[in-house]
């Protein structure tokens, strides 16, 4: 369980700060949904580290999270764009998700493995910025497998989708949470997205979370 | 969960102050590294100003000279702010032209135009005098097709600039060009398929990439021009064209008046830290840069004509002085030339010094830019930043003559230790240019791929090699190459440290000109322009291709 | 060129040009300027003959000029490595000498064939030429005869000179003025302004923007012809000869005191003055040597006019005024 409570922030010049509490369970998806400029990835990049509170509690299964720097989280980030390094084939961009050092065969065998269970076996070699925008998304979650991380934050992950590809990516989000007991944090303003996928719901207003039925 | 804890109470726990963004990887090292090597540098230029006070004290005193300090600031200046727009001006427009259209030997021309300020300045110098000289081929047409020689003013502050503009509008366009041609293949193909007209797409598209550049490019043309002597003194004229470079020569070598010239020394490294701390506040944190793929998109026709018109009047104002230095020394005095084991001698040491130094520019411009790419805060980034332009403010011949002084001090012998201060002073001299052309990239990088970075928790070694290497890699060449060429052009410190023994192919072609050989000068003049020439087509393409490989 | 490469290294690793460090073999440090024992230079051929004399080595230290190798002995006092100074010239032996970091030479030179009697107890005089305006005949048929006389020409008549604060004769030029005009250099100098094209840093520009054909004349020496004569076969070139006369410079050496090879270094003084060390002169330093050398004079040298008036300045005079004089001729071309 993921536990946000009153944890508080403001941008500079901000008059009214943040104030997020929020509940995420394990294997399934929360969803927090708004009208752009609420907030939505400041509480991202306040759940992945990226900006530090000025007050309140993050907790993980009881355990303090702001203690950690963005690099130690046990979160997974998949950003609407930029997601990979497209300078990178495909392979090389998942094998950045394994510890350091490990062995070249584990790590192929693993890589293949994680490209494989998100349905993509045969583009390993393929520099990232020749993949189309869901094959990118696909290979960001081959690399959270690897990652092995407990969150997953998704930062509007379907918006450059066309429909088919927006349905398959969905679909295999849901499988993979459920799979992998992860807990996911959606952020998206599209029905459709948050109405198939989402097993609790947030509205962000005026910068508070309200929990939706 | 592989996340190591840290004690509550740490410094994570709460940020007070409100908006703390801690986006950027701490990357301690990197930072130890950049901020050591600007405080090394940084110490040496006070040692070396220290080492010259120290003597001056030892010395009965001595006539002093009445200099007009305020005088020279300001004719020095208008010179130097002159050069410094119009090579920014050219070199855009050049970019430009060379970004857009393509052409059989556009590589060569590339090589050419980047040679033109790793050549000395003497010999760009007598190459604008052949073409444009009282008996130049200007001059020569000119006679032939209307009877009459014309009237080209090619001394005073127009030749002073026009040699100048050679040396560093050529460069400008070079760097410009680098920057044009990294812009990401998507965004190009944005534009493309918005049909933005010329000069739209040279606002949205090209103008954000370069901006950031120009700044640090312009105060280091402005640092060239201002410290430039043997041109000026060439083609100014007489005395009333003179650089502040021109009165420390004269307080060191005639008066030998070792505190005026700590005095002057001192004016001019204040002159110049403003340039370059102006030149750092102005400079914004430029955007993402990306692979490129070159570009596939033609402008429109009047555009391109624009284009083919700069190109060829660059290539005509540019190249024309470069050639007619090949012409001239490709000629009869290089048949002799290669007979002599002195040149041979020479050719090697100076292949030796500037492989050596091009590799510790290299290194030193990654350690100061990796660490101020890392740098959160605006005044370390700057303090960082600006100890790497030292050699462009601290004169020639007070920094010779303070690398000799410390020498001696370190109870070194000067023979023995003129290869390694050599070495030292030509990786410094070409470092300005590196982190200008590193910097920009790295912060781009660190700044647009943080997130992500951070997010993975790669390892400062893993962010370097996958992702900050392959992205520079070009760029990494295009810097050896410069420092490599810089290295083979320099006559700064080998005159102080030159033995029998010890000559680098520009010291001989002095040595050339001072026994009347001009046709051995010219040829040793030819044959370093060819080898820079070289260098800037090859070295960067290996880099380049290194790069691709590993991606 | 992998020979090459590996000298480079060595040479880079200090180990070409470290000596043997216990000196089994006495080493003679010269310090000169850089032209003299260049490749082009007479000293290779001097350190080769001398070498053969005697049971030593020589040792060429160089710097970019003759000035700069007295700055450096200054700089390093009694603890200089130097033995002796090869290079300086009479405008600075007064400079030089008020630094009393030179000793006697003690050699009797009284036969030396000199402008004037040789009486200089320090310094040794080892080639001399006078400072004179070149030009090609085929371009200027009727040379000026005068400063005075180039003052009236048109303007586009151009000449160029070297600044007299980096370069020995530029420095040569203002003194000529001085001891021409006295009172009226500044005028003379007002007066040459509009005839120069450009003053450059050193000699080398100097003579190579003229060679290039940019101007009609350049502050050279009387022997810049022959060395076209001898070298390039090229008689075109020749020294314009003032009526007002001319200024020699008289290159010297130097012993230092603080070396602790005073024999070894009369020795290569000696050997410097010999007919077998002046023989190397002329056709490297394009300079007159000091002692008369007959047939191995080339005769090119002997067709030379010299001036027939030779102007002088005391040393006491030189070293007391050079500056205000110098600054006198800056002022007047600004």
């Amino acid at each position: 369980m993921l536990a946000l409570e009153d944890l508080a922030y403001a941008h500079r010049g901000q008059t009214a700060p943040y104030r997020f509490s929020m509940h995420a369970a394990s294997g399934e998806v929360t969803a927090i949904s708004g009208p752009s400029g609420s907030g939505k990835s400041t509480l991202l990049d306040l759940i992945a580290g990226f900006l530090v509170p000025t007050a309140g509690t993050m907790t993980l299964d009881g355990a303090d999270l702001l203690v950690l720097p963005p690099e130690a989280r046990p979160v997974s980030i998949l950003f609407q764009s930029e997601t990979l390094f497209e300078h990178l084939t495909a392979t090389h961009n998942v094998a950045l998700g394994l510890p350091r050092g490990t062995a070249r065969d584990e790590a192929r065998r693993k890589v293949d493995a994680a490209l494989a269970e998100v349905g993509l076996p045969g583009v390993g070699q393929q520099r990232a910025d020749t993949l189309s925008g869901g094959q990118k998304q696909r290979v960001a979650l081959a690399r959270t497998l690897l990652r092995n991380r407990p969150v997953l934050l998704l930062d509007e992950p379907f918006s450059a989708l066309d429909d088919e590809s927006r349905a398959a990516t969905r679909a295999l989000v849901k499988s993979l949470t459920a799979a992998h007991d992860w807990i996911t944090v959606l952020v998206s303003h599209h029905k459709d997205d948050i109405a198939a996928l989402a097993a609790r719901r947030y509205d962000l207003r005026e910068g508070r979370l309200l929990s939706l039925p | 969960m592989s996340a190591t804890r840290r004690k509550p109470g740490a410094p994570f726990r709460f940020n007070r102050n409100g908006s703390g963004s801690i986006v950027l990887p701490p990357r301690p090292l990197r930072l130890a590294g950049g901020a050591g090597i600007a405080l090394a540098i940084a110490a040496l230029v006070v040692l070396i100003l220290w080492s010259i006070a120290a003597a001056a004290s030892v010395e009965p005193e001595t006539a002093r000279t009445a200099i007009d300090i305020p005088h020279l600031l300001a004719m020095t200046s208008i010179q130097a702010g002159l050069t410094a727009v119009l090579s920014i001006t050219v070199g855009t427009a050049l970019a430009w032209a060379l970004n857009r259209l393509r052409f059989p030997g556009r590589d060569l021309v590339v090589g050419l135009f980047a040679s033109a300020i790793v050549t000395p300045g003497i010999v760009v110098a007598f190459g604008l005098l052949a073409v444009w000289g009282r008996s130049g081929w200007v001059n020569a047409l000119a006679q032939a097709v209307f009877g009459a020689p014309l009237d080209i003013p090619v001394f005073g502050l127009g030749g002073i600039l026009a040699a100048h503009l050679i040396l560093d509008g050529a460069f400008a366009a070079r760097i410009l060009l680098t920057r044009l041609d990294a812009i990401p293949a998507a965004r190009i193909k944005t534009g493309q398929s918005l049909a933005l007209s010329a000069w739209q797409r040279f606002a949205v598209i090209d103008w954000p990439a370069i901006r950031g550049t120009i700044p640090g490019l312009a105060a280091i043309i402005f640092l060239l021009a201002f410290t430039s002597f043997p041109v000026v003194l060439l083609l100014g004229g007489g005395p009333a064209n003179q650089t502040l470079e021109v009165a420390i020569y004269t307080a060191v070598r005639l008066d030998f008046d070792l505190y005026g010239a700590v005095i002057l020394a001192l004016v001019q490294i204040g002159v110049c830290a403003t340039v370059v701390l102006a030149a750092a506040a102005l400079a914004p944190i430029p955007p993402s840069l990306g692979p490129s793929r070159g570009q596939r998109w033609s402008d429109a026709p009047p555009a391109r004509l624009v284009q083919r018109l700069v190109l060829f009047l660059c290539v005509l104002g540019f190249a024309l002085p470069l050639a007619a230095i090949l012409l001239d020394g490709l000629g009869g005095g290089l048949a002799a030339l290669l007979q002599r084991p002195a040149f041979w001698r020479a050719a090697g040491t100076s292949l030796v010094i500037a492989t050596l130094s091009a590799a510790l520019a290299l290194l030193l411009a990654l350690i100061l830019c990796l660490g101020r790419a890392a740098t959160p805060g605006l005044a370390l980034r700057t303090g960082i930043g600006v100890p790497a332009y030292a050699y462009l403010a601290v004169p020639a011949v007070v920094l010779a003559l303070g690398f000799f002084l410390l020498v001696r001090r370190l109870g070194l012998d000067p023979a023995a230790a003129a290869p390694m201060v050599v070495v030292l002073a030509n990786a410094l001299l070409a470092l300005p240019f590196a982190v200008a052309t590193l910097g920009p990239p790295l912060d781009a990088i660190a700044r647009s791929r943080a997130r992500l970075i951070r997010s993975l928790g790669l390892s400062g070694t893993r962010q370097f090699t996958h992702i900050e290497w392959p992205l520079i890699g070009r760029d990494a060449g295009v810097v050896l190459a410069l420092a490599f060429c810089f290295s083979l052009g320099d006559l700064g410190v080998i005159a102080l440290f030159g033995t029998q023994d010890f000559a680098t192919l520009p010291l001989l072609m002095v040595r050339a000109l001072g026994a009347y050989r001009t046709n051995d000068a010219a040829a040793i003049a030819a044959l370093m322009l060819c080898l820079t020439i070289a260098a800037f087509v090859i070295i960067p393409r290996l880099f380049g291709s290194a790069a691709d490989a590993r991606a | 060129m992998v020979t090459s490469a590996r000298l480079a290294l060595a040479a880079l690793l200090g180990l070409a040009a470290l000596p043997a460090s216990a000196e089994e073999v006495p080493i003679l440090r010269i310090y000169t300027y850089d032209s003299f024992a260049s490749e082009w230079g007479p000293g290779p051929a001097l350190k080769a003959g001398f070498e053969q004399t005697c049971v030593c080595v020589v040792e060429f230290t160089t710097s970019e000029d003759a000035i700069s190798t007295l700055r450096k002995v200054q700089l390093e006092g009694t603890a200089t490595r130097a033995d002796m100074i090869v290079g300086l010239d009479t405008a600075v032996a007064g400079e030089a000498r008020a630094t009393g970091l030179f000793a006697p030479h003690g050699l009797e030179l009284s036969g030396l064939d000199l402008p004037s009697p040789w009486t200089d107890p320090d310094f040794v005089p080892f080639d001399y030429g006078y400072f004179a305006y070149v030009y090609n005949k085929e371009k200027v048929p009727n040379p000026p005869v005068s400063f005075e006389a180039l003052i009236a020409l048109p303007a586009t008549f151009k000449i160029v000179i070297q600044d007299p604060r980096s370069s020995t004769p530029g420095l040569g030029n203002v003194l000529w003025v001085q001891a021409a005009y006295g009172e009226r250099a500044p005028e003379i100098w007002a007066g040459l302004k509009p005839h120069i094209l450009t003053v450059t840093r050193g000699w080398s520009e100097a003579y190579g923007l003229f060679l290039d054909g940019e101007a009609d004349m350049v502050l050279s020496y009387t022997t810049s012809p022959v060395y076209h004569a001898v070298a390039e076969d090229d008689h075109r070139f020749a020294a314009a000869s003032f009526e007002e006369g001319h200024v020699a410079q008289i290159e010297v050496a130097g012993i230092l005191k603080s070396s602790e090879k005073q024999t070894l270094a009369k020795e290569f003084l000696t050997y410097l003055t010999s007919a077998e060390g002046q023989k190397e002169i002329p056709t490297t330093n394009w300079m007159y040597p000091v002692v008369d050398l007959g047939a191995d004079l080339p005769p090119e040298f002997a067709a030379q006019p010299k001036p027939e008036k030779l102007l002088e300045i005391d040393e006491q005079t030189i070293t007391a005024n050079s500056r205000a004089w110098i600054d006198a001729a800056l002022d007047a071309l600004k």
